[in-house]
Parts: structure tokens; sequence; C-alpha cells
């Protein structure tokens, strides 16, 4: 049996509880108590597009963050074809392009172009091919005219496409996208959905897993949602299935009948103890 | 070393290069700023200089040349104890410390890129120093021993990074300046003989002396600079400085990676 493109097995993260005055000291040794993630367990298969929906602070961002080896988890194991997140970093990183959704995270004296190729050169590719890369890049993710401009000078949705750019540029295996489309226009964010589902999904065969609020760009992704809610998985399948299972007329209404009803749940079993 | 890792070293020393490259009014200033340098010591050795003083220095000579490779040199512990903590606060402050952590490059190789420029342009710094002072106030540069004195700075800069690794994990957990690397400096500026020969102290803060990487650096630089003394006879010095390296760099890599693993644990990697 072929290993899944990423694992998630009963996947908890704690964080410790945040501290002000003299006890801020003590933070990095702090027991951690406030759930994250609460036991998540999902797989997405090779080639397949999955996304990951709910409200702030559901868990979505830890999750990717977490597979992308920029968190410990607490208990559980996350994998990237097979390899722990925790424990084979290199290996995972080898596969992995990373979106944070930040508008941060260039050298701003720098210009685009040389932004990505101090990046690309950093997952070992050689100028030459980055160069390549990057012209093939630029048209669908818009960027031929801030390539040659210092990062400073570019705008907010520019250097979340020259963010993208960097997290495809060493054609990983695997994507993680957060929030990607968050800062761009919608003709551009059309743009980039139709060359990921297109190139980067279709002609590809890369994993890709996102976080999204655009439940627009969740149906037009996604080949399945894994809904979050308070760091729990409540719901995993096609957005069509979703929708029969909430009988719901769109993924909106199926996401908040989902969510709601485990609310109402979790009230009732509040008011029972 | 590998080629692959210097070639990651490279990657760094060009990009610290290409952002510096796009300030320019820095540079001249600090010539300008090292030429008020050496013509402070240089009155100042006028001041005080005196055949009594000339032969209580170690390598003999005039004050000038001793004070001036003393400040210069202790220059190199300064970039050391501030370029670690200084790159981390940079990335992370500009959100370019995930999108480096998420690359194909080993955190040490990170950390040891991110020094190199800094290292490079204090180089510089030190050499235009030197310059003036050759230039304008006589210090004397014909005996120098030039291969010793690359020596030197390079086992100096491996032993003091150990310190500043060990300063950039403190930050790393505790997101504020770490304050035992003010008293690192504060200790060393006293007993390491940056402006006055370690022989004057008391005996206890000789002792505080040779425990510092600083006293093995400086004397070994006036040595091979000041006194052109040959490599054979710099092995005690620069023994110790290559043991000092040899135990506060993994050490301090190993701390540094438990800090990283820490915040990781936490979710405090970006947290200021």
């Amino acid at each position: 049996m072929t290993e899944p493109a990423i694992a998630v097995e009963s996947l908890e993260k704690l964080f410790p509880a945040a501290h002000s005055g003299w006890r801020a000291f003590l933070q990095p040794f702090a027991a951690p108590t406030a759930v994250a993630l609460a036991g998540v367990s999902l797989a997405v298969s090779e080639g397949e597009a999955l996304a990951l929906v709910g409200a702030n602070g559901a868990g979505k961002s830890t999750l990717l963050r977490i597979l992308a080896t920029l968190l410990l988890p607490t208990r559980g194991h996350a994998r990237v074809a097979g390899y722990d997140s925790a424990r084979n970093s290199r290996e995972v990183l080898r596969l992995l392009g990373y979106h944070a959704g930040s508008d941060l995270g260039f050298y701003a004296r720098l210009t685009g172009r040389e932004n990505l190729r101090f990046f690309g050169q950093l997952n070992h590719l050689a100028v030459m091919e980055i160069d390549r890369r990057i012209e093939r890049l630029a048209g669908p993710l818009g960027l031929a005219d801030a390539l040659d401009r210092q990062a400073r000078l570019l705008s907010t949705g520019t250097v979340q496409r020259l963010s993208l750019a960097r997290a495809l540029l060493h054609g990983p295996r695997v994507l993680l996208l957060d929030e990607p489309t968050r800062s761009l226009d919608a003709l551009a964010a059309a743009d980039f959905r139709r060359y990921l589902r297109r190139e980067v999904v279709q002609r590809c065969a890369t994993t890709l897993l996102f976080a999204s609020h655009t439940l627009a760009e969740v149906e037009q992704l996604a080949d399945r949602v894994a809904i979050l809610d308070a760091g729990t998985l409540v719901a995993l399948d096609t957005p069509t299935a979703l929708r029969t299972k909430a009988g719901a007329a769109t993924l909106e209404e199926a996401l908040f009948h989902l969510t709601g009803r485990r609310y109402a749940q979790m009230e009732a079993s509040g008011e029972e103890s | 070393m590998s080629l692959r890792v210097l070639r990651e070293l490279w990657l760094f020393f060009r990009r610290d290069f290409a952002i510096a490259r796009t300030y320019r009014a820095p540079f001249i200033l600090e010539v300008v700023e090292a030429l008020f340098g050496a013509a402070t010591f240089y009155y100042v050795a006028r001041f005080v200089d005196s055949p009594g003083l000339s032969r209580a220095l170690p390598q003999g000579g005039s004050y000038f040349a001793f004070a001036l490779v003393g400040f210069a040199f202790f220059d190199y512990l300064n970039v050391a104890l501030d370029t670690f903590d200084h790159s981390l606060e940079e990335a992370r402050d500009t959100g370019t410390l995930e999108p480096l952590l998420v690359t194909q490059t080993s955190l040490s190789a990170i950390l040891a890129g991110s020094a190199i420029y800094p290292f490079a342009a204090t180089t510089v710094r030190v050499a235009v120093y030197l310059g003036w002072g050759a230039a304008l106030f006589g210090f004397p540069l014909g005996a120098a021993n030039w291969s010793a004195v690359i020596a030197v700075l390079v086992a100096s800069m491996l032993a003091f990074s150990g310190l500043g690794i060990f300063s950039a994990s403190y930050l790393l957990l505790f997101k504020r300046g770490n304050p035992a690397k003010w008293l690192v400096l504060g200790v060393s500026s006293v007993v390491s003989g940056m402006l006055f020969p370690v022989n004057i102290l008391p005996g206890w803060l000789q002792f505080l002396a040779w425990l510092s990487p600083v006293t093995y650096a400086l004397d070994a630089m006036r040595e091979a600079l000041l006194a052109g003394t040959r490599f054979g006879q710099l092995l005690r010095p620069l023994g110790a400085l290559l043991l000092f390296a040899a135990v506060l760099l993994p050490v301090s890599i190993l701390a540094f990676g438990w800090a990283l693993r820490r915040t990781k644990t936490t979710g405090t990697l970006t947290h200021r």
C-alpha cells in the first residue's frame, strides 16, 4: 500500500497560556493548557486538493505549521510521504512548499527576483533553473513588473504573489497554503486559482492542502473539504457530499449547519452537566 | 565542510552584501569615524607615552599601536555577540525567519551564513582603522606576519561565535537581549587587555582574564601584527582559541537547537 502524501494521526496541539509581568519570563517553560488541535486525523492522497475550513482559531494554521515543521505536536503524528514532521524535518522540507499567508517574509532592499533567487538557492536549485522557473511563474502570478523592483516598493498583494511563487519555485510534491488569495484582488485570485488547479494539482499531481475562508475558492479548488471547529475535525468529505449531509444548498450553509449543530450539542451537554 | 555548505554560506554573504550595497552613506561615515578613532588614540598615546610605558608593554613599541590594535580587534567580540541576535531579530521582524526555516538549508548553515558578512565588514573596518593609523600616525605595519594575523583572526572569530550563538539562543527563548552578553562585553573590556596590559591587573582579575578568549586573541594579534611573531610561536594562544571554539561552538549550536525546539513547542517562534 502506498503512503498517503499527508497523513495526520490523532494530532493534538496545546499551547501554554500567555502570561504577562514577571511570569512572562517563565513563558518558555510554562505547561501547555490551551487546546489548538484536539486529536485530528485525516489523510490526503497524492495529487489531491484538500481544503481546511473553519472559524478563526479552529486550528487550520496550526495544522499547516505542524506539517511545515514550524511547530511540534503535543501528541500524535503529522507525516508527509511517510516522513514524520517532528522527527524527519529535513526529509519533509525536501518535499514541501509552504506559504504562510503573511504579507511579510522578504528582504525589503532586494528585488523580487533577488529574493526568489536567494530562497530558490537555499532549496538547492541552480540560478539558471531558478530564472527559468521564475519566468514560467511570472505570467500566471502577474509578477512580471515586480521582479526587478525592491520588495519594499511592492503592494501587499504583489508581495503575497511573490510568496506564492517562492512556495512553488522548487516544484514541491506537497504544497501547504495558508489563505493563499487573502490579499489578492478578485482577478488575480481567479487567475491564481486556475493556475493552481490546472498546472500545479492536475498537471504536476502536486498534493495541495490549503486553508481558506473563501468558500467559492474552496469549491473551485478542493476535491475534499475538512471542517475544523475548536481544534476538532467536524466533517471531511467532498463539497457535494457535505452539502448533502447537511441538507444545505451551499457550502457556506453546510459549514454553518455542521459547526452550528455541534455548538448546539455542546451547549446542551453543558446545561445537562 | 562540503561544497554545498560553502555555497550556502556564500549565498548569505551575497544576500547581506546586496542589502548593504543599497545603503551607501553608512560606509563612508564609518571610514570617517575610523579616522577620528585612530586620531583619538594617537593623541592619547602622545599624552601618556614614555620609554617606561613602552618597556612595560608586552610587545614593546608605542602605546598608540598597542591601544589601536586592542580597540580595533575588540570589535570582533562586539560583532560576534551582536550578529546572531541581530540576524534573528531582523528575520523575526521582517517575517523571513519562517521562510528560512522551511528551506532545505540546515540551521547551522543559516546561523553561520548570517555571521559571515558582519565579520567581513568588521575586517574591512579594522583594516580602515589600521590604514588611517599607518598613513597618518605612524602605526607600524612593516613587521606584521600576515599569515599569523589571518590565523589568529579565524580562530578568534570561531571562538567568539560560540558566545554569540548562546546569546541568540537566549533571545529566541526570552525575546529580549541577553544580560549575560553585556556582562561578557563589560568584563572582557576590563580584563582582556584591550587598552592596558593584563599583567597590571591584580592576581584574581588576571585569572579571570585567562578564562576569556578575548585575552588570547588580543595577545596573539599584537604578537603577529606588531612583533611579527612566527606562526610556530603562537601555538599556545591559537590552541587556546581553538579549544574555546571546539567547546563553545557545538554546545552553543545544541543550545540554539534546543531553544528552537522549545519555541516550536510553545508556538513562540515568531513572537517578539
